[in-house]
């Protein structure tokens, strides 16, 4: 393992879990003393509301001095990407500011093996869920990525669902889905929890697609009601789909406890038919009875998520950036306008933190609005490797 | 706009469709044709069409600085691509280019008007033919000259038309219909141009009860919604999603001709944007020339770099725009990754975007000028690669020496291919093409033959 990756790893862990501390324990003096907040000047400004409202809660020049020493090391030992970045002349030694930094296409990580794990040391991969392509991406893994990543994703949950109630996450269980970032997402989640493993009520059918066992489902939306214990639905945007048109032929609709909550995520993939937002929401409210419905917005390709913290507004942590990129200019836009959006995620230590998604957004302030994915971006068949 | 409200697509955009108003103007449609277009001569006609086109290559005519002024931000092409393929397409209106038409389609130009004996026929029959009463179009919106080129062929059959345009699509074919009524209202009087988005069924289903004959362009997937929704005795004409290559032999890629071969293979690129069946994604460009195939990869990324400043690419919406970002990025990589792949693009822009690749399968650009350049041993060499687009290829467009030029004209004609032309002219077909290897006219129109 690489000694100075692995010490930038642990380190970035303690500042994650440090805000996390921090955040549990409202004494400024331990935001400054553990935090990721320590060299901010006014850590009260920078935490937010309590709901969550995610502002940067360090300086620039915090995250910048993290995101150029994390570029130094991954141009160092991630082969891979270091030929991008000399094919753009963009290397550590002209890079002065993080947004300089080379961000790679997630269609990249189909062929490329951007990592600086050595094939030994890779022990888990997580692949991209769509259906139309051939080759899924490979993000690998091993205990110490993992660590970052669910230290990432757990402080990010906490802060937007708390730590503790009752969950079902509408997704097959970890065994089932070992390469599903969003299954080891949950799986963190549910441990964190305390839940049993039947909190899984996904399965995975013949053909390898997810289904849902709709009997195990109702029986946790029958006993949330019986048990009047709020519950939270966590899904995917088209298990949600299965899930109400089953409802509706059933003519079940259900009116969980107060305080009850869903959290959809990702797209459609020709898995169920595709509805709106706005109509899926709509409709998880009607037949679910829950007062709110949070998106999330991650892939495999990254170990941070965001969320919809107000309407049309999704933010990452403060150890993830985003960026809307002028598909013209390849610049930021402005506010209020719409780009790609290309995320610096800290977290992704032992793989490559800039990435360009194939997703468009609109700007709003640090975070984005999500409009959708770039039609036909990926060309058929390319091949990366070597003639 | 200051133009009288002839047609639907005239009016307002708050005034609503409704399927009496289109069942009263199918009617009038098929009265005046009565009145006014069966007693017509074919001769009438085309002098009629003639006269629009002379008058539509006058730079002084309305409807073409219509066009002009109005068509960049209404169809997304700029000025100068407008320009030069509405004049590619008017200036082919001729009474001889009519007449070659007529002749090829019908074996002779008066059979749409009397019974003539054909150069073939025996003394004992002669034969004349019909066009449909009553002609439904229903126009895609990528580019405007095959819907003008629809309008002008049910004219000749002496058809009434109704043109249903895509949602946003209707002012080429609209300013069309207003030249024509302008020349000769009473032929105007016998074309209907509305606009909506396809799929309302109740304007639809009432649509298509009048037709005789349907035309349609389109996506795969809307041309099976159509056919599904279409009354059993409506013929329909479909015209599907082709695509269309280039090729390009050693012969011609030498220090004295490679100037103008880049030249031609960049006016098939920004011709309408790419935008049309007949624009290239790919041209497959033979190696071992004096000139080797990246040197002509990249002496076309000049090119297109010279014509942005003199026929600029349309504006392109953020999605289209960051489909290139994404394909561009994907391609830089694979650049940084390999030797022997190349990629030269507009600055601070998607203007245009040249990627050189060893790989001989065929690659759907995602067009706006985006155009891959494939290295190739041979003719043979290239068959395989586009074999997955077998039966979907319109054009051939080839850059080879004369006597070289029928061999593979052959060779691709027997693989499949509708059309093939010289590079250059890929988005300039004449006015006799057969549109996807149908006949133009020979589709619409229904024989008599009396038999002496």
């Amino acid at each position: 393992m690489n000694p100075e990756l692995s010490q930038f790893a642990a380190r970035l862990r303690e500042l994650i879990q440090g805000r996390d501390a921090a955040l549990r324990c409202p004494c400024p003096a331990g935001r400054n003393q553990r935090g990721f907040a320590s060299n901010f000047p006014s850590p009260d400004a920078a935490l937010g509301d309590g709901d969550g409202a995610a502002r940067h809660p360090y300086h620039d020049s915090e995250f910048n001095s993290l995101a150029l020493e994390l570029f130094g090391l991954q141009f160092k030992f991630n082969p891979a990407y270091r030929k991008i970045c000399e094919a753009r002349k963009l290397t550590p030694d002209v890079v002065e500011h993080w947004t300089q930094i080379p961000a790679v296409p997630t269609a990249t990580f189909k062929e490329l093996e951007l990592t600086s794990f050595t094939p030994e040391e890779r022990t888990a991969i997580f692949h991209s869920s769509g259906t139309t392509e051939q080759i899924p991406s490979r993000h690998f893994h091993n205990a110490e990525s993992l660590a970052v990543y669910e230290a990432s994703l757990w402080s990010w949950f906490q802060l937007h669902f708390g730590n503790e109630g009752e969950l079902v996450f509408l997704t097959p269980n970890q065994n089932a889905a070992p390469h599903s970032s969003l299954v080891h997402m949950f799986e963190t989640v549910r441990q964190k929890f305390g839940l049993p493993e039947s909190a899984f009520t996904g399965n995975i059918s013949g053909d390898g697609t997810w289904v849902l066992d709709f009997t195990a489902t109702i029986k946790k939306l029958n006993s949330a009601c019986d048990l009047k214990v709020p519950l939270t639905l966590l899904g995917t945007a088209f298990s949600f789909v299965h899930l109400l048109d089953y409802l509706a032929e059933n003519n079940l609709q259900f009116c969980l406890p107060k305080n009850s909550r869903a959290m959809e995520t990702g797209g459609y993939k020709n898995r169920s038919r595709v509805m709106s937002k706005a109509e899926l929401h709509q409709l998880i409210k009607l037949r679910l009875g829950v007062s709110r419905v949070h998106c999330e917005y991650g892939m495999s390709e990254l170990s941070s998520q965001a969320y919809e913290q107000e309407v049309r507004r999704f933010d990452f942590p403060s150890w993830a950036r985003v960026q809307i990129i002028s598909p013209e200019t390849n610049r930021e836009v402005a506010e209020g306008e719409t780009g790609i959006i290309r995320v610096f995620d800290l977290a992704n230590v032992f793989s490559v933190a800039a990435i360009q998604t194939e997703d468009l957004g609109v700007r709003r302030g640090d975070g984005f609005e999500l409009i959708g994915r770039a039609q036909l971006a990926e060309p058929r068949g390319c091949s990366l490797m070597t003639a | 706009m200051n133009l009288p409200n002839f047609f639907f697509a005239d009016l307002p955009p708050e005034a609503t469709l409704s399927p009496t108003l289109i069942a009263a103007a199918c009617d009038t449609l098929k009265r005046n044709r009565v009145k006014y277009l069966l007693p017509r001569k074919t001769e009438d006609i085309v002098k009629i069409l003639c006269e629009v086109a002379t008058e539509w290559l006058q730079p002084e005519n309305q409807f073409r600085k219509l066009a002009l002024e109005l068509g960049p931000a209404e169809t997304g092409f700029s000025k100068p691509i407008l320009e030069k393929g509405l004049d590619g397409f008017f200036c082919q209106f001729t009474p001889d280019n009519f007449h070659a038409l007529l002749k090829q389609e019908l074996g002779h130009a008066q059979r749409l008007d009397q019974f003539v004996a054909g150069d073939d026929d025996n003394l004992n029959r002669t034969a004349m033919v019909h066009g449909p009463e009553f002609i439904v179009h229903v126009a895609a919106g990528n580019l405007p000259n095959p819907a003008l080129m629809s309008l002008t062929l049910g004219l000749l059959t002496r058809s009434a038309q109704f043109m249903k345009c895509a949602s946003g699509a209707a002012l080429m074919p609209r300013l069309f219909a207003h030249s024509i009524y302008q020349i000769d209202p009473k032929l105007g009087a016998c074309l209907e141009i509305a606009e909506w988005r396809g799929g309302n069924h109740e304007l639809e289903n009432e649509l298509f009860a009048h037709a005789d004959c349907l035309t349609a362009t389109g996506s795969d997937e809307t041309l099976a919604a159509i056919r599904a929704r279409l009354p059993a005795r409506v013929r329909l004409l479909s015209y599907g999603q082709r695509v269309s290559f280039g090729f390009v032999t050693r012969e011609v890629l030498r220090e004295e001709t490679i100037g103008e071969i880049v030249s031609r293979a960049a006016d098939d690129v920004i011709a309408w944007d790419q935008h049309g069946c007949l624009s290239p994604h790919c041209f497959y460009v033979e190696e071992r020339g004096a000139v080797e195939s990246d040197k002509f990869a990249q002496l076309l990324a000049v090119e297109l770099a010279k014509r942005e400043s003199t026929e600029p690419r349309g504006k392109i919406s953020v999605e289209e725009s960051a489909t290139i970002a994404s394909r561009r990025a994907i391609y830089e990589t694979i650049a940084a990754h390999r030797a022997d792949a190349k990629i030269w693009s507009s600055q601070n822009s998607t203007a245009w975007t040249v990627v050189f690749e060893h790989d001989v399968r065929f690659q759907f650009s995602c067009l706006n000028r985006f155009i891959y350049v494939k290295p190739v041993p041979d003719v043979a060499a290239v068959l395989p690669g586009v074999d997955e687009i077998r039966g979907k290829v319109s054009t051939v467009g080839i850059a080879a020496p004369p006597e070289k030029m029928k061999e593979l004209a052959l060779r691709f004609a027997r693989w499949g291919a509708t059309r093939i032309c010289p590079l250059g002219q890929m988005q300039n077909p004449p006015l006799t093409w057969r549109h996807d290897g149908r006949p133009a006219l020979g589709d619409l129109i229904t024989w008599t033959d009396f038999e002496l």
